[in-house]
This record gives structure tokens, C-alpha cells and sequence, in this order.
């Protein structure tokens, strides 16, 4: 186990260290410049402030100062915010956002648990066809369009919650069901066939055969072994949450990483572009690794495999 | 033997013996992979109808545009914001041409007819979501290609060869995979324009990995099968064996995912184009529609429906269709 662990933080490290170098390398082949109004600017004074941000540098030097920055924490300062560092950026960002997503994530997966444990218990019935049919639904509509119709019909048609924004707990109504519609008809469709799995089992007939009473048949032997597997979808969840961030924060206008994240990119703001990348891709990196030892822990027989492999 | 005290006496008895050729009989027609799939199909109400939608906006993707001659880009300020109208259809109020009660193409003294009404320029949005409609029909089709020759490819010969190719292909996998797919797109989209170009790089770049892992499992589920080994006895060689044996042998899974994987990258074009990295104006996407539509959604709502509509039953008939396709592949059911 230890040693299955050790292997999977230096793939983790080795991804990251890709992200990083493919981020700066990306960066340097940027078409246009950062500097605003950059035609008017006379050579000498464009120079100056290349010289001040240290692109004049060969390329190899500055992806050297990159990564011994990087290393120390200091991710550049903004182009955009005037001269602050992106690190208190991306710090004073990314708890808003970090929000939205825990909650929508949180809200999504219980619900969806739920919804898929019934289904599955229904399984060829009629709660299980619309459960299948309103997950299939959710799954497929684009994120941006149920907010769309969420922030139409209940922020402007029936105005029982504000139509943007980011502060109490009614503001979180709309931007946490949006982004959490998506992640339940996953969890949803995942559980189900998950359980319609589980209860075809023989140990389920035994525990039936025991006269064991439903309610612990169901909870006690089924529910705990189908929800084993759900671990690994949460890797695609989050990144499908950080996606759905993007436009989630754009359409309400909350001020999280997702909504500066494109202002950075249609402004060439480098260094936030770069900052935000390597977060979202360590974020994301993080999850595959907290996924893959977590697996290990609860699924005795990943272990066994993956201590040999 | 307690019975044997009757009239039955075991000399009453003969063997009929086996006839061999009865019992190798096949008493029914014989129905192959393909047929038996095709019936659970066609079986499956929701996932045939959702088939016919499909073809239904693939149609009209291809013909709506030539169905009137207003163009895509065609702009015109005194047709500005009209709301849909379909004379035939006008005793339905979202087709009669007023907004809030007032006949607009009335007051404007417009003769046509705009059947889901026109942008904030003037132009056709009919012409528009259709145009739309066929850049996402393309980028699905460019995701379907991705997976079929780059993911099957890949995946095949990860898994046929095992070993030190396995290890190293697996390990670029596991690089590309290990970076979220927004990230990936908006690297490329920083370093080219963005546009349709940019979107098909970078599916091609990214979008057949998971078929590749699905491939590579069956890969090495079917290699140490014995038709595999008597194969290799007669001197088929490698690509014989993975794209004659192997490769048909998984062509269900393969079907099913690839179906699966078309509506992922439909979504991925849409979510760009409505946060303004993808398709740009003048050009036509149904995400940059949506996009254009929110900004005036509580005026003029009909410039979101349509289009929003449109991609989110490509979306949800793609996902169903899969579904189908996945219950009539699925070895599990089949008994």
C-alpha cells in the first residue's frame, strides 16, 4: 500500500510538473501582447516595460526564474489589477468559489445517492423510468442553459430569489442548483446501475435466505457495497464542476476564479492565466490521487492489485 | 424398484438412442451480433425516438438554411429583434409575431416572415440556429473520428503489446488525462485563434482518451483467447490479428462509447462559444446564440429558446440514443 501510494504522488508530481512547463510554453507562443494600447507606445518605452516584467530575457532563463518562483510561491503579479500578486488573487477568489462547488457537490451527491438507491430498488418500474428519465435530462442539458432558465423563471418572472450576486444564503439558491443539477443525474445513473448490480447478487440472496428484514438487507448488504464505486466518479465530477464554474459564476455574477479566469484570457493576462490553470490542474490532480488511495483503502482488492502492479 | 411389481417390466424399454443429427439442429433462425443488437434497439421506444429526432435536426440542419434566403450574415437594423412569426401558424401566440401584445412586424412594416425571429442586427435567427446546428453536427462528427482512428488505435495497440509500450503509452495517458479538458482547450485556444479550427485541435488532442483506456481493457481481455493464439499459430501478424480478430470483437463497446463521447464534445463547443472562446461573430454556434440571447433574455426571450432548445435535445436524444445503444450491446443482458 505504502509503496502504491508513493507511486501514485510521483505520477501526481510528474503530471503537475507537465501543467506547469506546458502552461509557460503556451504562454511564450501567445499571439499579442499584454500591454494595453500597445501600437501607441514608442520602442523605448515598450522595451522598459518588458525589461520591468522580464520578458526580454531569452526564454529558457525566464522558464528557469518561472519555476524557482513557482517553487517559492510567487506567482507574478497581475497584469490586470494594476501590480497585485496573483497569489493573493487567486487566494481571495478561490474561497468563493471553492464554495459554490463544495456545496453544489455536497447537495448534488446526497441527493443523487438517494435518488439512485430508489431507482435501483425500483428497478424496470415506474419510479426508476422517470428517475432515469429526469437524470438523463440533467446529465444532458448544458449547465448554462438550466441556469439560464432557473435565474428567468425564479429571479425575474416569480422573484422569490435575487437575480445575481454573492452574499447570503439566498443568493446561493440558484448558482448551487445549477452547478448541483449536473453532478445528481450523474451520481444518480451511477448508483442505480450500481444497485441493480449489487442486489443481483448471491450474497443478497443469502442475506434474504437468512430472513433477514428488508431494511437491513437493503442497507446493511446492498447500499454499502454499491456506494464503494461512486469514489471514482469523483475525479470527472470535479472537473465537470471547476467547467461548470466557468459559466455558472459568468451568468450570475459571482466573483470567483471561474468569472476571472475568463476575463484573463480575453485580456492576455498571463500570469492570472497561468496561476489559474495550475490551480485548477492541481485541484484536479489532487482529487485523481485522494481517489485512487481512498479506493485503495475502502476496496480491499484494488489494494492486493495495486501494491503488485 | 419398489414400483417394478406391475406389469412395467424393463424389457418394455428401448433406447431410442441420440439422434445426432436432430439434436445439433438449429431450430430457429440464426441471429447474429448485429441482428440481435438491431432488435433490442428497435425494441427500445424511447431510444428509437430519440434516434428519429436526431435525424430529424440533422435534416433540417442540412435544409433549414436553403428554406428561405435571408442568409446567415445577411444584417438589416429595421428587422431588428422581431419576434418569431409563421403566418401559417399565427393563431399560436409564439408564432403570431407580437411581443407584449403589439404586432411588431405591424409597426416596422415588415412583409416576411422570420420563423424564430431575428438578433439585435437583424438577422435571421432560423438561417442561424440551423448554421449553428451544423457546427455542432461537425464537431460531433470530428469526436466520433477522434475516438475511432486515434483512441481505438492508441488503446489497441497499448493493450495488444502490453509491456514496455503499454507502460510508456499508459503513462502519456495518464499525463494527458491528469490535466482537466477545460485547461487543455484554453492552452490551444490562448496559442491559435479561437474558432472551429481551434475546437477540432483540440479534440483530436484530447478527446479520444477514455476511448483508448475502454479499448486497451478489452485488448487485454481478447488477446489471450484461444481464437487469438490459433490465429497467431496460422501467421497472421499483429496488425492482422488486432484489426481482423480483436478489433471486430469490440466493435460493440467501441459503438457505444463513441456514441457517448459525440455529446461531450457537442457540450464543449456549445460551453466556449457561449463564454466567447469558441465560435465567434459573425459566425453562428448555438452557444454563442445562447450567449447573444442571455444579454437581452428578459426582453426578448425567444432568442435564447430556440437555440437553447435545439442543443439540449442533440444533447439529451445523443445520451439516450447511447443508452440504447449500450443495453443492446451489453453482453450482461444478453443471456
Amino acid at each position: 500500500m505504502g509503496k502504491y501510494i508513493l507511486k501514485r504522488i510521483f505520477y501526481m508530481l510528474l503530471t503537475f510538473y507537465v501543467v506547469i512547463t506546458l502552461t509557460f510554453l503556451s504562454m511564450k507562443l501567445l499571439p499579442g501582447t499584454p500591454f494595453q494600447n500597445a501600437q501607441k507606445l514608442t520602442p523605448t518605452q515598450l522595451n522598459t516595460l518588458k525589461h520591468y516584467y522580464g520578458l526580454d530575457q531569452p526564454v529558457i532563463v525566464q522558464y528557469g526564474k518561472y519555476i524557482w518562483n513557482f517553487i517559492h510561491g510567487d506567482l507574478g503579479t497581475s497584469f490586470q489589477f494594476g501590480n497585485t500578486p496573483v497569489t493573493s488573487l487567486l487566494f481571495q477568489q478561490f474561497p468563493v468559489s471553492l464554495d459554490l462547488g463544495i456545496e453544489a457537490m455536497i447537495i448534488g451527491t446526497i441527493i443523487g445517492i438517494l435518488l439512485g438507491i430508489v431507482a435501483g430498488l425500483h428497478h424496470g418500474k415506474t419510479t426508476d423510468w422517470s428517475a432515469m428519465i429526469l437524470a438523463t435530462f440533467g446529465f444532458s442539458i448544458p449547465s448554462f442553459i438550466f441556469a439560464g432558465i432557473l435565474q428567468y423563471c425564479l429571479g425575474v418572472l416569480v422573484q422569490i430569489f435575487p437575480v445575481a450576486g454573492w452574499g447570503g444564503p439566498m443568493t446561493h439558491v440558484l448558482p448551487v442548483t445549477s452547478l448541483a443539477v449536473g453532478v445528481l443525474a450523474e451520481v444518480t445513473i451511477f448508483m442505480r446501475t450500481e444497485m441493480v448490480e449489487v442486489l443481483n447478487q448471491d450474497y443478497i440472496v443469502t442475506a434474504q435466505a437468512k430472513g433477514l428484514t428488508r431494511s437491513a438487507v437493503v442497507f446493511k448488504h446492498a447500499v454499502r457495497n454499491a456506494l464503494i464505486p461512486v469514489v471514482t466518479i469523483l475525479g470527472p465530477m470535479t472537473a465537470a464542476i471547476i467547467t461548470g464554474s466557468v459559466v455558472i459564476e459568468g451568468i450570475f455574477g459571482i466573483p470567483g476564479i471561474g468569472k476571472q479566469f475568463v476575463s484573463s484570457i480575453i485580456t492576455n493576462d498571463y500570469p492570472m492565466i497561468m496561476g489559474t490553470t495550475e490551480l485548477y490542474s492541481g485541484l484536479f490532480i489532487l482529487t485523481i490521487l485522494i481517489v485512487d488511495i481512498l479506493y485503495g483503502v475502502i476496496d480491499p482488492r484494488i489494494r492486493i492489485s495495486g501494491g503488485h502492479s | 424398484m419398489a414400483a417394478a411389481q406391475g406389469e412395467i417390466t424393463q424389457e418394455m424399454f428401448e433406447p431410442v438412442g441420440a439422434d445426432k443429427k436432430a439434436s445439433e439442429q438449429i431450430s430457429r433462425k440464426v441471429v447474429s451480433t448485429w441482428g440481435d443488437a438491431f432488435r433490442r434497439f428497435v425494441k427500445n421506444k424511447g431510444a428509437l425516438f430519440s434516434f428519429f429526432i436526431l435525424v430529424f435536426i440533422i435534416l433540417m440542419a442540412l435544409i433549414g438554411p436553403h428554406l428561405n434566403n435571408y442568409g446567415i450574415y445577411n444584417q438589416s437594423l429595421v428587422r431588428s429583434n422581431l419576434p418569431p412569426k409563421i403566418s401559417a401558424l399565427s393563431w399560436i401566440p409564439a408564432f403570431s409575431g407580437k411581443e407584449n401584445g403589439v404586432d411588431i412586424y405591424q409597426q416596422r412594416g415588415v412583409k416576411q416572415d422570420f420563423w424564430f425571429g431575428t438578433d439585435q442586427l437583424g438577422r435571421d435567427q432560423w438561417d442561424r440556429t440551423w448554421a449553428g446546428t451544423q457546427i455542432s453536427l461537425i464537431i460531433g462528427l470530428i469526436a466520433a473520428l477522434a475516438d475511432v482512428f486515434i483512441g481505438v488505435v492508441y488503446g489497441g495497440i497499448s493493450g495488444y503489446f502490453g509491456g514496455v509500450t503499454d507502460n510508456i503509452l499508459q503513462r502519456i495517458i495518464e499525463i494527458i488525462s491528469g490535466i482537466p479538458n477545460l485547461v487543455w482547450i484554453i492552452l490551444l485556444i490562448l496559442i491559435m485563434q479561437p474558432g472551429l479550427l481551434t475546437i477540432t485541435i483540440a479534440i483530436l488532442a484530447t478527446n479520444w482518451v477514455a476511448m483508448a483506456r475502454i479499448v486497451r481493457g478489452e485488448m487485454f481481455q481478447l488477446k489471450s483467447q484461444e481464437f487469438v493464439l490459433a490465429s497467431r499459430t496460422l501467421g497472421a501478424s499483429d496488425g492482422r490479428i488486432i484489426f481482423r480478430h480483436l478489433i471486430p470483437n469490440s466493435l460493440g463497446m467501441i459503438i457505444v462509447n463513441t456514441m457517448f463521447s459525440i455529446p461531450l464534445a457537442i457540450f464543449f463547443e456549445a460551453f466556449l462559444s457561449f463564454i466567447g472562446l469558441g465560435i465567434r461573430d459573425p459566425q453562428a454556434s448555438l452557444g454563442s446564440l445562447i450567449n447573444n440571447g442571455f444579454t437581452i433574455l428578459q426582453i426578448h426571450p425567444y432568442q435564447t429558446i430556440y437555440p437553447g432548445l435545439i442543443i439540449s435535445l442533440l444533447l439529451i436524444c445523443f445520451n439516450i440514443v447511447g443508452n440504447g445503444l449500450r443495453d443492446a450491446f451489453d453482453p450482461k443482458l444478453r443471456r
